[in-house]
């Protein structure tokens, strides 16, 4: 701190660095306060539910992204350590006398701990090599400890699971975790610091090489630094933060099952990671956000959201390999030129006819599935707030008809906002 | 005379039945500007990539100030003071120029894999790689991704990062590979500023800059060294003559 | 003795459909670098595609055809999105194409719904070729044993014997080289994506009846396709073929001898302990063999993977 405090100001660079701590800084206190009073707007339990989960997953994915967007390992199998830690705090719930002396928000730094420990056995041998044969050894260990959970019955309880009840552990200043709303703010609470830890560590030197290993191995190792143990100090990091996110399902859920630990799980934080963007911090925090939001808003209103969110996952492999995070910072280019109002109405005139021909293509689809899936002689299906009959042409022709109009206009319309960007990104001219 | 900087005795190196260093003995003092130069595929990069531990030898040994080499890492050379440079530009594309020279700092200013130290905070790190970046002459593009710089400025970096963790063995890899007449000049100048002082051994395909920059020079030719010692001896011999020009001409035909 | 024989035959049917999958991949691995997460997906696809076809036109017209459709969807996905992610790097690759098996599953399940089809044996083939000691061996397993070793003797006629088998042979091993001697390598790479996800499209046709074709189909069987390339080495055709007929005996084995965990510890030296609720080891003592069977290829690959990381006939690490 004293070497912020006794900068001369009249330095560029010096005066550059005090601005960037307000910068730094600005981000958190707000995400803070956010999280503060949002119960406050949100007050019912379901909304609670889905903040919690939300929270959980923004631990995992940014855990997740430690290896994945900053030190370029695939992991097909992570979601073994926050697993393992979420069983580890399960099994700490029930050891009554321990359980009782400690306090229930101090559980996560349990959990990590055997996250890590976890990360510190299988990181021995993993960490070697990223790529590929990283891939590999992560989904062979992943769905070998997934097996072993129907297996070690011991530990992981088999089929049924652990549970436990958090509201043994001892009183937090007279808090006993009975309520959702007091979850909630441990859970809030855990998110911050794990998120500021996580930033932090990207600053750190051992961070700093993780990216440098990340593009560029070899040239690494001739600055001196091995980079099989840096990888290694990555893994075993992410895995303590994985197992953290365990922890904290297992306060909110109080059971965890071989669901917290299987390859679909692993996969589901990749996709979140992948579709919040790896390149930027802040991004598996955006996949967390949205990815929450369609599964708990969109499983709702359709049984095919999974093929909605795979499509979008597929979509941003191919087409916007950045994710949302890097969709975002495409912006600031234009943004410091001045020239984002020019994109404006080029955005409207494509994306708004892009959505509705998007959307009439989802209305095809849900069609298609309710007139094959349906129980016979139950042609009456009811979408987008209106119902009809899922087996009259007029049906099909209106989906179809928006489905062309909307994506034909996109089409015509996209020419014209390629140039509006191409100029929005070009540096003088009318601004 | 005191221990020699780099010392190679019977060093040889096959990849299979092809017999590509074919037992090297060279003898490098310390502050010593040592050019090895020879015809394509004599097999100078793969002698660079025998004393860096990028490649196992088959046989002989690499010492530095008087210690054995064999087995270590290429990290673990690093650490000992052996810095260098790749024939192919070899930076972190992706990292901004300023950080590029900073991760070259941070071994050396003894951070190890430390995950306790903030490296903004530290002001002798930021003050060491502006330093570099200014001995470079890339303070102007400190903030830029180091892939979107130019050849000759990649190149530059490259040494910088080479030079940036203080090692006293510096080993360029054809540092003015591919540069036109002034970056050749620009570079040139650059490698006797940022060297003084240190011991340096360079491959070169120039032979402007190797007659400006040696002391001493050794000719590789077929994986063998066929003459060394000052410029103007190494350019009398006729077996350099015959066996280097020779080949330097037929490459050219 | 004859339950061994028969063990062999289960086993030997097991790794040569397992050789089926790792060949098209390890083809596909060495040409392109890729590992084709969805390459169980085409094997689910082809037993889907093979139902299909069979309710209209009868077995054998679905197995000739529901390979070609799904070599040629596979051909596709390589042309417009392989290729396309090809220059974002390896891991992108490797996401998209998990990704992309992810979408297949949801697919499958949108059109032919959650359970298992009615998918099953030809009559001509529903009967028992021969006894062993009063075990049957169904036909329709020598039909497969058949199938599978004819395929790998054609695979191996053409990469060994043919012009394009030459230059896929030598992609194998230098594959900058072959695209500097001027090939036309990304039609190659279309071609070979094209034949290995049709191997793959064979493989479930003549495995949807006896496996079962469901949804999950490709999920159970992918993992394993993968420990089966990357124990037998990434890249190696031998490996994959020796890998595969491994686990396909190792498994099969271990379902049909039931080891306990119990004697093999007693007889290495260790004694029972008496109060077993006590323990925490006491799910390692009630262990049994086939309890295990199906991770056993796990853990050869993960210790393969410590001890020779590139696999057991393999050269490259990477």
């Amino acid at each position: 701190m004293n070497d912020q405090i006794t900068t001369d100001p009249s330095k560029p660079a010096q005066r550059m660095r005090a601005g960037s701590l307000t910068l730094t800084l600005a981000p958190w206190i707000i995400s803070a306060v956010f999280l503060a009073i949002l119960p406050q707007i949100f007050t019912n339990n379901s909304t609670l539910t889905i903040m919690n989960q939300m929270s959980i997953t923004i631990v995992f994915a940014l855990a997740y992204n430690m290896l994945l967007g900053q030190g370029g390992m695939l992991s097909f199998g992570h979601a073994v350590y926050a697993g393992v830690g979420g069983f580890a705090a399960m099994h700490i719930m029930n050891m009554s006398d321990f359980f009782a002396s400690i306090p229930l928000v101090v559980l996560p730094v349990f959990a990590g701990l055997f996250g890590m420990g976890l990360a510190m056995i299988v990181g021995s041998f993993s960490t070697r090599g990223a790529g590929t044969v990283f891939a590999m050894i992560s989904l062979g260990v992943g769905e070998l400890i997934a097996a072993c959970s129907v297996i070690i019955v011991a530990f992981f309880g088999g089929e049924g699971g652990v549970s436990g009840d958090r509201t043994y552990a001892q009183p937090f200043f007279g808090v006993e975790f009975l309520q959702q709303i007091e979850v909630y703010y441990l859970t809030a609470a855990w998110v911050i610091i794990s998120a500021a830890l996580m930033y932090l560590w990207s600053r750190t030197p051992v961070g700093r090489m993780a990216n440098a290993v990340r593009d560029n191995p070899e040239r690494a190792e001739f600055l001196g630094y091995s980079a099989r143990w840096v990888r290694f100090y990555s893994f075993v990091a992410s895995g303590f933060f994985a197992g953290v996110s365990g922890g904290l399902f297992a306060i909110n859920y109080e059971i965890l099952t071989e669901e917290n630990l299987n390859t679909a799980s692993s996969g589901v934080i990749l996709l979140v990671t992948f579709l919040g963007g790896v390149g930027y911090f802040f991004g598996p925090i955006i996949g967390a956000i949205v990815f929450t939001l369609l599964q708990t808003v969109l499983s709702l209103s359709t049984e095919l959201w999974a093929i909605y969110a795979g499509s979008l996952f597929l979509a941003t492999v191919m087409f916007f390999p950045g994710g949302f995070a890097g969709l975002i910072m495409m912006h600031v280019a234009p943004f410091k030129l001045g020239k984002l109002r020019l994109l404006i109405m080029p955005y409207i005139k494509t994306l708004i006819p892009a959505a509705i021909g998007i959307l009439g293509l989802a209305a095809l689809v849900e069609m298609t599935f309710h007139v094959r899936h349906a129980a016979a002689g139950d042609n009456e299906m009811t979408l987008f707030w209106t119902t009809f009959d899922s087996h009259s042409l007029i049906a099909w022709a209106i989906a179809g008809a928006v489905t062309l109009i909307g994506l034909g206009i996109a089409r015509v319309t996209a020419p014209s906002l390629k140039e509006a960007w191409d100029e929005a990104n070009t540096a003088g001219g009318a601004s | 005379m005191s221990t020699p900087a780099l010392e190679l005795s019977g060093l040889k190196k096959s990849f299979g039945k092809a017999e590509i260093i074919r037992g090297i003995d060279l003898s490098i003092g310390k502050a010593e500007r040592h050019a090895i130069i020879g015809p394509n595929g004599a097999g100078k990069s793969t002698l660079f990539n025998l004393i860096t531990a990028r490649f196992a030898p088959t046989a002989g040994t690499v010492k530095l100030h008087g210690e054995n080499l064999a087995g270590l890492e290429p990290y673990q050379i690093n650490r000992k003071g052996l810095s260098r440079s790749f024939q192919i530009t070899n930076i972190f594309p992706k990292m901004s120029v300023f950080e590029n020279v900073r991760c070259a700092l941070l071994w050396s200013q003894g951070y190890k894999y430390s995950f306790w130290n903030l490296v903004s905070r530290s002001r002798l790190l930021t003050e060491g790689a502006d330093a570099i970046l200014e001995q470079i002459n890339l303070l102007e593009r400190r903030d830029l991704p180091a892939g979107t710089l130019s050849y000759a400025e990649q190149r530059a970096l490259e040494i910088g990062i080479t030079i940036a963790g203080g090692a006293d063995v510096i080993m360029l890899d054809e540092p003015t590979a591919g540069m036109s007449n002034t970056e050749t000049d620009y570079i040139t100048d650059l490698i006797l500023k940022v060297t003084a002082g240190k011991t340096l051994i360079m491959v070169e395909h120039d032979m402007g800059v190797v007659f400006g920059l040696a002391d001493r020079i050794s000719v590789l030719v077929y994986g063998e060294i066929i003459a060394t010692g000052a410029p103007a001896d190494v350019r009398a011999d006729p077996k350099v003559q015959e066996a280097y020009l020779g080949a330097a001409l037929e490459a050219e035909h | 003795m004859d339950l061994i024989l028969v063990n062999l035959i289960d086993g030997l049917v097991t790794g040569l459909l397992l050789f089926m999958l790792s060949a098209g991949l390890t083809l596909i691995f060495s040409m392109m670098g890729v590992l084709n997460f969805a390459h169980a997906s085409f094997y689910m696809l082809g037993a889907y595609f093979a139902y299909q076809i069979s309710i209209a036109l009868g077995f054998w017209m679905g197995l000739l055809i529901a390979p070609l459709i799904v070599g040629v969807l596979g051909a596709g996905v390589e042309r417009y999105g392989l290729r396309r992610v090809h220059q974002y790097g390896h891991v992108p690759e490797l996401i998209f194409t998990f990704g992309l098996a992810l979408l297949i599953e949801e697919m499958v399940q949108f059109v032919w719904g959650k359970n298992q089809m009615p998918y099953s044996v030809p009559e001509i083939l529903n009967f028992s070729a021969f006894a062993i000691s009063g075990n049957s061996i169904p036909a329709y397993k020598i039909f497969m044993i058949f199938i599978s070793i004819s395929i790998f003797i054609g695979l191996l006629y053409v990469l060994t014997k043919t012009r394009v088998g030459m230059i896929i042979q030598a992609a194998l091993s230098y594959p900058r080289t072959v695209e500097a001697l001027g090939h036309n390598v990304p039609l190659i790479f279309m071609g070979v994506f094209g034949v290995g996800t049709a191997l793959a499209g064979v493989a479930g046709v003549i495995a949807g009846p006896v496996l079962g074709t469901f949804p999950g189909m490709a999920f159970v069987l992918g993992s394993i396709v993968f420990v089966t390339i990357v124990i037998g080495g990434l890249g190696s055709l031998w490996g994959a073929l020796f890998a595969s007929l491994l686990i396909g005996w190792i498994t099969t084995f271990a379902k049909a001898y039931n080891v306990k965990m119990e004697s093999i510890l007693n007889a290495i030296g260790f004694t029972t302990p008496e109060n077993m609720d006590e323990s925490m080891l006491r799910d390692l003592w009630s262990l049994t063999s086939p309890q295990i069977a199906d991770i056993l290829p796990y853990i050869l690959m993960v210790l393969i993977l410590i001890f020779r990381p590139a696999g057991l006939f393999g050269k490259r690490t990477q």
